[in-house]
């Protein structure tokens, strides 16, 4: 069965390439957020079991969003998607609960390899 | 874990066993004498009892007679009754005694069996018969005094009777008993003793055995830790990289290498606070980033390989004022690495290395790698170049950085490059430095200006190893993209006029220029140079086509004329104001000249009409470069004084900019005239003008033929 994914992230572009990329690797892309309030809403509905998540977005920031997704679902995966300029927020976003974390600028190898890293836990 | 420690000291562990079970025996052994040697105390002290008893028996006997005999009896007989009383006592007590040395009864005051009876021994046994042979008559009678009636007068007669002949002998007797059983109690006391002496010195052989075999262990390991410890002090002192362990208090542990301190530029002690000791260095947000990124690595949810990629520290700058009172900047790369016990984070393994040459030269990579990308300006301008010059360049510089590559390649690892060979890369480089200004390839002359500044510091140093050849062989390896960047920029040109028709730039309208491509180029050049010094400058041709040369030719006549303009501009030209003043024209003139001489060889002319050479200037210059001494200077003409602008490493310019300052340009003319078999020459009117003529054979004769004539791969 094909994990479904969340994709939140304030730029268009990134959004589709995540989606892009992901389709093809046995994911439902069953919502996308480009702030942090429409993905708490949308997580809600949709139940996503994977979520990729931009940390500076207008309206409640990754970190926040982060918190409240894992007050709904502690067991929800994470994969930061960040540019690497801010370290302190990534790692921030890793003490908050993400599992995973993504550099921006990446490749879809970078992407489809995080993804797995991601799930390659349990 | 209890195992594992048993292992290492098992034979101590059971020597010990061994030895308290000794110790145990032993005491036991005490325990068992000491009670032998008291109940042995006892059956002695009983026979001796006897004698007193019967010497007691006998008293009393003769005690009752003598009452009797003179009369002192009382008439009562009450006291002689308690007499008889005593003696029945005593009698009884003898009995009792023997009784109990037969081993049927116990004496009421006795609390323990006796261990010695003469039943044990022959001689104690027959003594004890004959005690109690003798007693048995003694006591008979004492008995027959038994029941007394009162008011009589109590019988010892027939008492004394045997009393008196068996007295001595039973006293006697009883005391050879006694006498024998405390032999026997001391011999046996003594087989104890000596059993309890083995004992006693089998436990001290043991303990010996338990601290020499201990002691041995305790050295061995001993010196084991000691060689561990000595080699990890040894890796410590010895290593390049500043190592020490974190503990999650974010403390650094008690052993840290020797090369830290210089890497950190900070002294740092084992038991610091690491996060103390990075304060000064580094900004508040990276502290601040650095204590969230430690404690996220002390958490073990988190992967080590995602978070490494976080390292705020991975590459830092740290400014430092040395001791010259310069600020010097270097760069740090610390880094964290998990020390996992029983799957948990125990400590961090922190390496620190500085990474500044690194930095460095990654920095330069991406300059050139820029510049590289710099594709479109770069496209504009080779389309305005004239390919064939074009070709001719990427040609030489092809050559030129093989050269240069196959003498990097080849230096010696520990004395590196030697000088003349240095010149030879500056003088290639300086020339391609020229025409790729001259082609208005400006991205080029700008690398090959930088190349030129590595190789100038290169040859300043005494140390030249294969290390410090290393920012050479970048530059090079930059190069080689660079030139590689305009073959492909041609080849895409060359694509798209095949699907677009692309015009080529328009004749401009002076059918000179339009005619020779060189001259074009030679005047823009010029008036590039003079433009940028604030100088005028004309530059007029006069002579054959130079396209119509050959390469070699085209390629000499190019670089020479290049290298003149440059010359003539930089030193020649006065500026227009000076020009002024002097009578000339504000506008400097350059005229060129090529002819054929017709016995096969072509002469370059090339004349300025600038301040021309001055001699003591050249004086002053080579002595403050330390190439003459002044001695030998102030015996110089004119002459030889002028020649010297054709040496290396001379110039009298004092900066050094991407237009002269250099003092290769010339030398490296004169060195390409000469591979080709021409010869130059220079006349000059101080004030007036400078003249060079140039004579080159048409057929080469190449001197040289060392050249490489294609690209190689960087190695």
């Amino acid at each position: 069965m094909a994990l479904k994914l969340m994709i939140v992230d304030d730029s268009n572009i990134i959004r589709s390439k995540i989606n892009r990329t992901l389709s093809q690797h046995n994911m439902e892309v069953v919502a996308s957020a480009s702030n942090g309030e429409d993905a708490v809403k949308l997580f809600t509905t949709h139940k996503p079991d994977v979520v990729t998540m931009d940390l500076t977005m207008p309206r409640m920031d990754g970190l926040e969003c982060i918190r409240a997704l894992r007050k709904i679902n502690p067991g929800i995966r994470i994969l930061v998607v960040s540019a690497l300029a801010d370290k302190s927020t990534a790692i921030q976003a890793l003490k908050e609960g993400a599992q995973g974390f993504l550099c921006k600028p990446f490749s879809e190898a970078d992407l489809t390899e995080a993804i797995e890293e991601l799930l390659g836990d349990d | 874990m209890l195992k594992l420690g048993l292992g290492k000291y098992r034979s101590i562990v059971i020597l010990i066993t061994l030895f308290i079970v000794f110790d145990i025996g032993v005491l036991a052994m005490t325990f068992v004498i000491s009670r032998q040697l008291t109940a042995d105390a006892i059956s002695i002290n009983l026979a001796g009892q006897h004698r007193y008893l019967v010497q007691k028996l006998a008293k009393t006997a003769l005690l009752i007679d003598q009452d009797a005999t003179q009369g002192t009896f009382d008439s009562s007989g009450k006291s002689s009754l308690n007499e008889v009383k005593d003696l029945i006592a005593t009698a009884d007590r003898f009995n009792a005694i023997i009784a109990t040395f037969d081993g049927g009864a116990k004496l009421p005051d006795m609390t323990e069996e006796l261990a010695l009876t003469p039943s044990q021994d022959t001689q104690a046994a027959a003594l004890f018969a004959l005690v109690k042979d003798l007693w048995e008559p003694i006591n008979a009678q004492v008995q027959a005094l038994n029941q007394p009636k009162d008011g009589h007068r109590p019988d010892v007669g027939p008492l004394l009777q045997v009393l008196i002949p068996n007295n001595l002998n039973l006293l006697s007797t009883s005391h050879i008993l006694t006498s024998r059983l405390e032999a026997l109690s001391a011999a046996k006391a003594a087989k104890l003793r000596a059993v309890q002496m083995a004992g006693m010195a089998a436990a001290l052989v043991n303990f010996a055995f338990i601290l020499y075999s201990f002691l041995g262990q305790l050295r061995k390991s001993d010196s084991a830790v000691e060689r561990a410890q000595r080699e990890t002090e040894d890796i410590l002192r010895t290593t390049q990289e500043g190592l020490f362990l974190l503990d999650p208090e974010f403390r650094m542990g008690s052993q840290t290498s020797q090369a830290l301190s210089k890497i950190l530029g900070v002294e740092a002690k084992g038991g610091e606070n690491f996060l103390d000791l990075l304060k000064p260095l580094v900004t508040p947000k990276t502290y601040d980033t650095t204590k969230e990124y430690i404690e996220l690595l002390l958490r073990h949810d988190v992967k080590e390989k995602l978070v490494a990629s976080l390292n705020p520290l991975d590459c830092i700058e740290i400014s430092a004022v040395r001791a010259n009172g310069a600020l010097e900047s270097r760069f740090l790369q610390i880094r964290f690495n998990r020390v996992l016990q029983a799957e948990k984070v125990t400590h961090l393994l922190v390496t620190a290395n500085d990474i500044t040459r690194r930095v460095k030269l990654e920095r330069e990579l991406k300059d050139s790698e820029r510049r590289v990308q710099d594709q479109m300006g770069m496209m504009v301008h080779i389309l305005q170049a004239d390919p064939r010059q074009l070709q001719d360049f990427l040609r030489h510089a092809s050559d030129g950085l093989n050269q240069i590559n196959e003498d990097l390649r080849t230096a010696s690892p520990t004395t590196g490059v030697s000088t003349p060979r240095i010149d030879a890369m500056l003088r290639i480089a300086h020339r391609l430095k020229g025409d790729a200004a001259a082609l208005n390839l400006e991205a080029v002359s700008q690398s090959m200006h930088a190349f030129e500044s590595v190789l100038q510091e290169l040859r300043a140093q005494t140390r030249r190893s294969s290390e410090d050849l290393l920012p050479v062989a970048v530059r090079v390896k930059g190069l080689y993209a660079e030139v590689n960047a305009i073959q492909d920029v041609i080849a895409r040109i060359g694509q798209v006029r095949g699907v677009v028709s692309v015009e080529p730039p328009k004749p401009a309208h002076d059918p000179e220029i339009a005619a020779q491509p060189f001259v074009r180029q030679w005047r823009g050049f010029a008036q590039q140079l003079a433009k940028r010094l604030g100088k005028q400058v004309e530059l007029t041709y006069q002579g054959l086509d130079v396209d119509g040369l050959s390469s070699q030719l085209r390629e000499a006549v190019n670089t020479s004329v290049n290298q003149f303009i440059r010359n003539a501009v930089v030193h020649g030209v006065e500026a227009p104001a000076d020009r002024k003043k002097r009578g000339k024209s504000e506008s400097g003139h350059l005229s060129v000249y090529v002819s054929d001489q017709g016995d096969g060889t072509i002469e370059l002319s090339f004349r300025d009409d600038g301040r021309g050479i001055n001699p003591e200037k050249i004086r002053l210059a080579a002595v403050r470069k330390g190439r003459i001494s002044p001695e030998v200077a102030k015996g110089l003409d004119a002459r030889a004084l002028t020649l010297m602008i054709f040496e290396p490493g001379l110039s009298t310019r004092d900066e050094v900019d991407e237009d002269a300052g250099r003092g290769v340009g010339l030398d490296a003319v004169k060195e390409m005239i000469s591979r080709l078999g021409g010869r130059i020459r220079i006349g000059t009117t101080s004030g007036e003008y400078c003249h060079f003529r140039v004579q080159l054979p048409v057929k080469a004769e190449p001197n040289d033929t060392n050249m490489p004539d294609r690209i190689k791969e960087v190695a």
